[in-house]
């Protein structure tokens, strides 16, 4: 909801011109009418048309501007015959009108050469950018006639105390977390510019090994290619990039080259995982150096104690970790961060980063639920002392020969588990859950519950454990499971789990593994620091510079969230990184227009997955990687997917329609 | 097959074809400006948008694929419109400067402009200085460029340098050199093949000649067995036509084929001479009757190599050609595993390639078209690439995914261990399997400095490669064991169901090597053609006898994929040639291709006539050029010797190769190419071990045979091992072109760096 004067965004037609205040009609979507605390918008423009927020905006400026942009962002573009002169005479056009020079004739080809942008631009950008002028040229057609019959130029042609921030995006960018240049890593394959692909990834997105196999890829949920088919396989052609400097063994490629000397700022960093690895990578490339503590004796946190080599080898993990090093970072292992230490690293560095992520498994409440009862495992624990044998041969194997292993849980961690207990060759494990079959999909992904199936976990859904049943000797023996059943709400709303009176069964087992969820260990926190919480449990932050209460001291990742996803910390911490590289600097907190009009863009939603996508062929399948059969998989650890090839990778490419937008505020 | 219509008519199109690729190869028209045919999509004109019943808005032909039943429409007055309009963007600001633009008349802007009726430019943009870039071969003029891409694909997706790139920028937007200030590549001049427009010019050629006062020659080149086609484009160096004739450049058909910079700049290494010597041929034919020998190099047709088998065959001429005798020697030996004459591997196979591996050979500077090949495997397939030499070629990095380095002289014993991790439970011949399974690993490891990890990691990353090329170089075919090394070679081809692909070494050996019955060592008095000996037939004017050079000739060549291709005389030749000389001597013949058709049979060639090979390009199948020579039948023999004991090399070694564009005597007699310097190029390392310094003079002595070079240090290089060129060499260079490449001379200072 934005108070407009004017809009025609996502096809609403809303003019308070001339209006009472009481009369006006309010835009239903979140459009930016307030940019800054303190500082209003006086307009927006972007790829589906535009609105005013203050009746004294220069339209025809606002044009000449959004046009303008699109010459100044064009290294997303000028990659196409219409859209790169195209998009010159639109602006040229435009100010020759503004600055009261244009003839009534110049309208008519303005919308000649937006008429073919529009039908043969190669990207969204190209085909979108002369919607809001021709928009304009209908609704204030008297704006520029006027400019044209009088020659006069517009009202704010030179007037300078206005800003025109602008900013690229797209659908998938919008919805990544960390807001990876999608289109131009997807078209770095499609052009077989495999060093270009993974320069767009890390330019935000130091993880391309990591996330190019084990994102949840929220950005493949909001790809417009969906409205036409089916949503590209956007996480898949991440790896590409990262594999060919891997696989060529050539020196690191960054998105830009890293600074030259260092700035003389030091910022401590709590954990090495993937939050503490970005951070420090885009610490160190600004020259900042980065001590990064890390309680484990290997470095990656989660991703390498938490998800097991055959969905993520570590040798390619090992890579993305190297390439934080490689910006001069150190790295303190063996090393658990306390409260005297946080206190000291308050006073010796410039900043400090807690990252240290959410490792203490929660229970499933169940009745005799005790920790240190044999046979009752933890998640976090199982997990780790699998990881670290299999990985780095520290510790010992988890052998479940014979055994039976019940696991409680729904997401990743709890796939995890039991996929790992079959590769310990369990004989018998089962997957209890709550919800059904599509939650448990939703909450993971298709590929990793069909998977586990092959392998032979047996899933059971609707159930939950209501006791644990112990031995003789204190030993866990079997569970008491209840069994739900979901009830359909008579009002409407979400339904509602029953339990069904009667259906309880009982299962023996082994093992009974909690994967339900995992709460941040908050004991290092000096408690005269008060930190501020969220009801969760993790550190409060505002959600945007992930500063916590406390000045200097900045928060990102599970630890700040709760437990989620790589990505996610990854994005957290990426703009922790920029605001701590200029808070060391200045000491003041601040956000990049950037940063404020990419908060603003996901606010009001990027993708629109109603609107109809013509000009691209429909129907084309979306390319499936080859994955190890069940029976190379099995009793191993080799890698389950492997990638696509070359040539499946670049049909993939070649259906994505980089969809990149511009969008505009005035301020 | 896949049933469609294009403007109604009914045509069958291939699954994973394009809408323009189908519409091409049935003879529908889709406009293009930065559609190329040999790399993938660009789409960056945006001309090619078609409509499709069914679905709204225009549809990228060029990217979109087929799909059954899909009914196209490739016009329509809305379509025209837009094509008009984005040729109008195309052309706002574009300099009228055909009159003496390089393209003009044979430029597509040009072209397009016409076919869309754009006559008036009706608006315009504001423009800004733009760039005129110079280097050596390559020029660039920003000012016509239309940021079509076709330069920067070619580049990266076909040659491999991936020297260019586009600096974005949208109206701003530019080629540019690639992580340098200025191009640093291997010049093979494919941009400015490919180029539409202006833009990427020949800094030679530019303002020589309109395109169409040229008259093109279609030829093949004759630098190296690449055989690849080209045009000789020749006119009248003045306004009478009476006055010679001289090649201006030479071009391509880039659609289908590709040209390094040898064959593109290395053009004019004709013979001038302007009469017939009389005397000279009396002394010639004078000089037959008393040789004994006739020794000559691969630089030749097949159809001269058939004259001088006759003439064997007549007066019982010993005939002396060392790279043909080994790589005869070779294929013979392979050909007794295999059963069949020949080689499985092709350049095609090399290309469609997901998994190669270049053994012995630098292959970069050794033969382009393999190089080509290997990025396109690389580039589409993701090929893994093992590079088996002794020297790193940091030129490679970008196709090579790993780098085996082994010592000089143990390519034997590193074949035979490629051949076990390879071929690992696929032999089922016993006498090879226990040869294999009884090779002394730790020895061959040992003194090849291989190691079993290497080839284990080798092993893994080839292990779910479905079409495997092996590429044998020099090193092997010219080492001392190569009869040995064919047979490990051919134990890939027969068992592994690899391509094997032993490369030619000079630019028709196969050729020779298949028609002519060769000997071992000269006796006598000597005819050397193009070689050393007591009566000199020379092409390159320094004999007693003139001979045509290649570009003066007609004839076919063999190239090392095995096909017999057709090349013509681009200029006229004044003296007498070899047929000439034969014919005086009994062996008759009017013209030195009536020999064509006589080319042995039953070596695989064909009983055809010279005019009746093909030589054409269509949309249809590409590119149509000379035939293939059948594999014949072979005797086999699967015993293997045991691998010998392998030589040991210490202290610095020098490697025989030239620098990229040089091939020898023909290159380093073209114009563009012949200041070249010959420098012997080695690594700090190197320098150390040799005792020089940067710059020194150096002599050094060879079978004999003395050169001079210049020493300098090359950062890029490692090991003691250095670039020994023998392209300035001339006629003697025949001497060393069937040695082992590597070898211990002794190198002298002769002068100091500034003196």
């Amino acid at each position: 909801m934005a108070r407009v004067v004017f809009s025609t965004w996502r096809g609403e037609s809303i003019d308070n011109r001339g209006k009472p205040e009481s009369e006006w009609v309010e835009s239903q979507y979140k459009l930016p009418e307030q940019y800054e605390t303190d500082r209003n918008a006086k307009a927006f423009i972007g790829w589906d048309g535009f609105a005013i927020f203050d009746e004294e905006v220069d339209v025809v400026r606002l044009g000449t501007e959004y046009a303008a942009t699109y010459q100044k962002y064009s290294e997303a573009c000028g990659r196409c015959a219409p859209g790169r002169w195209g998009g010159r005479i639109l602006y040229d056009l435009m100010d020759k009108i503004a600055r009261g020079e244009g003839e009534m004739s110049d309208l008519e080809h303005l919308k000649e050469v937006s008429r073919t942008m529009m039908e043969t631009s190669k990207c969204e950008i190209g085909r979108t950018v002369p919607k809001p002028l021709l928009d304009m040229m209908e609704h204030y057609e008297e704006s520029f006639r006027e400019l044209i019959e009088q020659k006069k130029p517009s009202k704010d042609y030179s007037v300078e105390n206005i800003d025109y921030i602008a900013k690229v995006t797209a659908p998938c960018m919008d919805a990544c977390p960390t807001h990876v240049d999608i289109p131009a890593y997807i078209e770095g394959v499609r052009d077989l510019r495999f060093d270009d692909s993974l320069k767009a990834t890390r330019q935000t997105m130091p993880l391309a090994h990591t996330c190019g196999r084990v994102c949840p890829h929220p950005c493949e949920d909001e790809c417009r290619r969906t409205n036409l088919d089916e949503p590209i396989s956007i996480m898949e052609l991440k790896r590409i990039g990262a594999d060919y400097e891997t696989d060529h063994g050539f020196e690191w490629l960054h998105p830009h080259e890293p600074a030259k000397e260092k700035i003389g700022k030091k910022v401590a960093i709590v954990g090495a995982g993937p939050a503490g690895l970005t951070a420090a990578y885009y610490l160190g490339l600004e020259g900042i150096d980065c001590d990064v503590y890390e309680e484990l004796p290997v470095l990656g946190g989660e991703v390498a104690v938490g998800v097991p080599e055959y969905r993520m080898p570590i040798e390619k993990y090992n890579k993305d970790i190297e390439l934080a090093k490689s910006v001069g970072t150190n790295f303190i292992t063996n090393t658990r961060v306390d409260a005297d230490m946080l206190r000291r690293f308050d006073k010796e560095y410039d900043a400090t980063l807690l990252a240290f992520g959410t490792r203490l498994s929660k229970k499933v409440r169940a009745k005799n639920e005790r920790e240190d009862m044999p046979g009752y495992w933890g998640a976090i624990s199982f997990l780790d002392q699998v990881n670290l044998w299999e990985k780095y041969r520290i510790g010992s194997p988890v052998d479940l020969t014979g055994k039976t292993v019940v696991c409680v849980g729904g997401g990743f961690t709890s796939m995890d588990v039991v996929r790992c207990s079959v590769r310990a060759n369990a004989e018998k494990v089962i997957m209890l859950y709550r919800r059904d079959e599509k939650t448990i999909i939703r909450n993971t992904t298709y590929e990793e519950y069909h998977e586990a199936v092959e392998e032979g976990v047996e899933f059971i859904f609707h159930s939950a454990v209501e006791e644990i049943i112990e031995d003789e000797n204190g030993r866990l023996k079997k569970l008491k499971v209840n069994r739900f059943e979901l009830v359909p709400d008579p009002d409407g709303g979400r339904p509602q789990l029953v339990k069904i009176e009667g259906a309880d069964f009982e299962i023996e087992c082994d093992y009974l593994i909690p994967a339900v969820s995992q709460a941040a260990d908050l004991s290092l926190l000096p408690e005269e620091w008060e930190l501020e919480l969220t009801s969760w449990n993790t550190l409060k932050t505002n959600g945007r510079d992930y500063m916590t209460s406390r000045k200097g001291l900045f928060a990102a990742g599970d630890c700040e969230y709760g437990p989620m996803t790589i990505v996610n910390a990854v994005g957290q911490a990426k703009r922790a990184a920029s605001v701590i590289s200029r808070y060391v600097r200045t000491g003041e907190i601040t956000l990049t227009d950037e940063e404020i009009m990419e908060d603003h863009l996901r606010k009001l939603r990027v993708y629109d997955k109603s609107e109809k996508v013509t000009g691209w062929l429909p129907g084309l399948p979306r390319q499936v990687s080859e994955k190890l059969s069940v029976e190379e998989r099995r009793d191993n650890n080799r890698e389950v997917n492997l990638g696509f090839t070359q040539e499946e990778a670049i049909a993939e490419a070649e259906r994505c329609m980089r969809c990149y937008y511009i969008a505009m505020t005035a301020v | 097959m896949i049933k469609m219509t294009i403007d109604g008519c009914r045509i069958e199109a291939r699954k994973g074809e394009t809408i323009l690729q189908a519409a091409r190869r049935n003879g529908h028209y889709i406009p293009t400006m930065c559609y190329l045919s040999k790399v993938k999509p660009i789409a960056s004109c945006r001309l090619c948008v078609v409509e499709v019943e069914g679905v709204d808005g225009f549809i990228l032909s060029c990217q979109a694929p087929v799909i059954e039943g899909m009914e196209v429409k490739t016009n329509s007055p809305e379509l025209f419109g837009h094509r008009q309009n984005i040729m109008k963007l195309y052309d706002v600001n574009h300099p009228l400067e055909c009159g003496v633009c390089d393209k003009s008349g044979a430029c597509d802007l040009q072209n397009k402009t016409l076919e869309f009726g754009v006559d008036n430019q009706e608006f315009s943009a504001r423009d800004h200085k733009r760039d005129l870039r110079k280097w050596e071969f390559i020029g660039y003029d920003e000012s016509l460029c239309i940021l079509c891409e076709k330069c920067v694909h070619v580049c990266n997706e076909v040659i491999g340098d991936d020297a260019i790139e586009i600096h974005y920028g949208g109206y701003n937007s530019r080629i540019q050199p690639k992580g340098s200030e200025e191009l640093e590549c291997t010049n093979c001049g494919e941009c400015i093949a490919v180029c539409p427009v202006g833009a990427m010019i020949s800094t030679d050629f530019q303002y020589k000649a309109n395109a169409w006062e040229l008259q093109k020659v279609p030829a093949t080149c004759a630098h190296c067995s690449g055989g690849c086609a080209l045009d000789y484009e020749r006119k009248h160096e003045g306004a009478l036509d009476r006055s010679e004739p001289k090649i201006y450049r030479v071009t391509n058909e880039f659609e289908f084929t590709t040209l390094c910079g040898a064959g593109r700049f290395g053009y004019d290494f004709e013979n001038r001479t302007a009469e017939r010597d009389e005397e000279a041929f009396d002394r010639a034919i004078e000089a037959f009757k008393n040789a004994r020998t006739i020794r000559f190099t691969s630089r030749i047709t097949n159809e001269e190599a058939m004259i001088l088998q006759r003439l064997k065959e007549r007066y019982g001429y010993r005939l002396v050609n060392g790279d043909a005798l080994n790589y005869k020697r070779f294929l013979e030996s392979y050909a007794s595993i295999t059963g069949k004459t020949l080689f499985n591997g092709t350049l095609d196979s090399i290309a469609e390639a997901d998994g190669v591996i270049v053994m012995g050979s630098r292959i970069l500077t050794d033969n382009p078209a393999v190089r080509y090949h290997i990025t396109m495997a690389s580039k589409r397939q993701n090929a893994r690439v093992a590079y088996m030499h002794p020297m790193e070629d940091r030129e490679m990095q970008n196709v090579v995914t790993q780098f085996v380095k082994y010592e000089v002289g143990t390519e034997e014993g590193v074949l035979a261990m490629l051949a076990r991790t390879m071929l690992e439970g696929k032999v089922d011949i016993k006498r090879v399997e226990s040869f294999l399974d009884d090779l002394d690993e730790g020895y061959l490891s040992a003194e090849s400095n291989v190691g079993e990890e290497e080839l284990e990691t080798l092993r893994r990353s080839f292990a779910r490669c479905k079409k495997i090329a092996l590429i044998i170089g020099e090193d092997c075919i010219n080492h001392p064991r190569a009869v040995q090394i064919a047979k490990l070679a051919a134990l890939f081809e027969r068992f592994g169901n690899i391509s094997v692909l032993p490369v030619a070494p000079k630019t028709n050996s196969l050729g020779v090597s298949l028609i002519c019955d060769l000997d071992e060592s000269t006796e006598g008095s000597v005819i050397g053609y193009n070689a050393p000996g007591d009566f000199v037939l020379s092409s390159y004017g320094d004999g007693d006898l003139d001979m045509p050079a290649l570009n003066q000739q007609e004839g076919t060549f063999t190239t090392l994929d095995k096909r017999v291709v057709p090349t013509n005389a681009a200029l006229p030749y004044g003296g007498y040639t070899l047929c000439e000389i034969a014919a005086t001597l009994g062996v008759e013949a009017r013209y030195t291709i009536d020999f064509t058709e006589e080319l042995p049979e039953e070596k695989g060639f064909k009983k055809i006539r010279f005019d009746d090979i093909p030589y054409y390009f269509d949309n249809r199948e590409g590119e149509v050029r000379g035939y293939e020579i059948k594999r014949m039948k072979h005797t086999v023999d699967s015993t293997i010797e045991e691998v010998e004991e392998l030589p040991e090399f210490n202290g610095p070694i020098l490697y025989r190769c030239d620098p990229v564009l040089q091939f020898g005597p023909q290159t380093a007699r073209a114009s563009q190419l012949k200041g070249e310097e010959a420098v012997l190029l080695g690594s700090q390392q190197f320098a150390m071990a040799a005792r020089l310094k940067e710059g020194d003079r150096v002599k050094i002595s060879l079978e004999g045979l003395e050169m001079e070079r210049v020493f300098r240090i090359d950062p890029e290089l490692k090991g003691t091992i250095a670039l020994n060129p023998t392209f300035d060499l001339g006629l003697s260079e025949d001497l060393l072109s069937s040695l082992y490449r590597f070898s211990q001379s002794k190198i002298e200072v002769v002068g100091q760096p500034n003196e």
